[in-house]
């Protein structure tokens, strides 16, 4: 008898496996994504954008539009398509550094602003690609390249809260979560609810995802799984932050 | 190369369990969620040259299709035989 792999119908194929490390986060937040584009069945009109970073991999992961850019410059990239040709789907799709540090200010802005994109992000504590160093996202005490003694609050503040923020500077009708790629059927209802809102036009959707990052986290399979479920989730709080009020 | 090359399927009492060994690389994120611990490093190697995984022979696996879910790769191919049949 033959089996077919159980992978997204929008995925390309031809392009995997895709090119993250064992472990990584980004195939399962890809994954949910996927999943997500295949229920809507929304991938002729999906116009997908990755950023600078590990997250720059997905270049070539699904069979859609794509585009790459640099630092954080994903949001008013997406943002001018979706005014361009607002018929399409546009999705911003970065990481914690792309985000909240180096191109922050497109996101603050893209929110402040309720542009009917969607942005997900990815979020993972460490910069990824260039080798383990310190993100707006380290957890209090987590060591890195460039925290070696565990991050010290009183030098470095805390870590950005990225949802709890676009929460508070969206108006009405944004909907914005964050999910955790230990609960994926979650994440990617999570997800399609932002897709969903993007296609009702109400206004700016976000989803950060919290995933694993086991080459620079140093962990094995177990430790990762409960850096992710036990340490990460403390800090940060899984669950939707603001929901578009339903149509009566 | 053809994704499903080197690909093995292991009979277990309620479903079939298949592996892509040219898409895993052996995290081992799929042995540490599976619920009832049957899954184990195999003989055989994945994409990177690291074990890949199979079940136990005799396996109490359950067709839950967890490891499917939260492999990043999508190596794992759960099929329950209620399906297959």
């Amino acid at each position: 008898m033959e089996f077919d792999i159980s992978m997204p119908k929008c995925w390309r194929r031809e392009t995997k496996g895709h090119k993250f490390c064992p472990g990584c986060g980004h195939g399962l937040v890809l994954k949910a994504l996927g999943l997500a584009i295949d229920e809507l069945q929304i991938q002729d009109r999906v116009v997908f954008g990755c950023d600078i970073g590990c997250s720059l991999l997905a270049y070539d992961f699904f069979n859609v539009d794509t585009m790459q850019t640099h630092h954080g410059r994903t949001t008013p990239v997406i943002t001018g398509i979706k005014r361009a040709r607002p018929d399409r789907i546009g999705i911003a799709y970065m990481g914690d550094g792309g985000g909240y540090a180096i191109g922050s200010q497109h996101l603050v802005n893209a929110a402040a602003r309720n542009e009917r994109i969607t942005a997900i992000l990815v979020n993972n504590t460490v910069y990824g690609m260039t080798g383990g160093q310190m993100a707006p996202t380290t957890l209090p005490g987590m060591k890195t390249e460039t925290s070696p003694y565990g991050r010290e609050i009183s030098q470095t503040g805390y870590p950005t809260q990225g949802p709890e923020m676009v929460a508070a500077i969206t108006r009405e009708g944004a909907y914005v979560a964050r999910g955790t790629v230990g609960k994926l059927s979650q994440l990617k209802n999570m997800i399609k609810k932002a897709l969903e809102t993007q296609i009702a036009g109400t206004g700016f959707s976000f989803v950060e995802a919290l995933s694993t990052c086991p080459t620079n986290w140093s962990t094995n399979a177990k430790d990762t799984w409960s850096f992710l479920e036990d340490e990460m989730t403390k800090y940060f709080k899984v669950g939707e932050l603001k929901v578009p009020a339903k149509e009566e | 190369m053809d994704l499903k090359s080197n690909s093995y399927t292991i009979e277990g009492e309620k479903a079939y369990f298949t592996l892509f060994p040219t898409l895993c690389k052996g995290c081992g994120l799929c042995m540490e969620k599976c619920p009832v611990k049957v899954i184990e490093w195999s003989d055989k190697l994945g994409v990177y040259g690291t074990p890949a995984v199979q079940v136990k022979e005799d396996s109490k696996c359950t067709g839950c299709k967890i490891c499917e879910l939260v492999c990043p790769d999508c190596a794992i191919t759960i099929t329950p035989k209620r399906k297959a049949k």
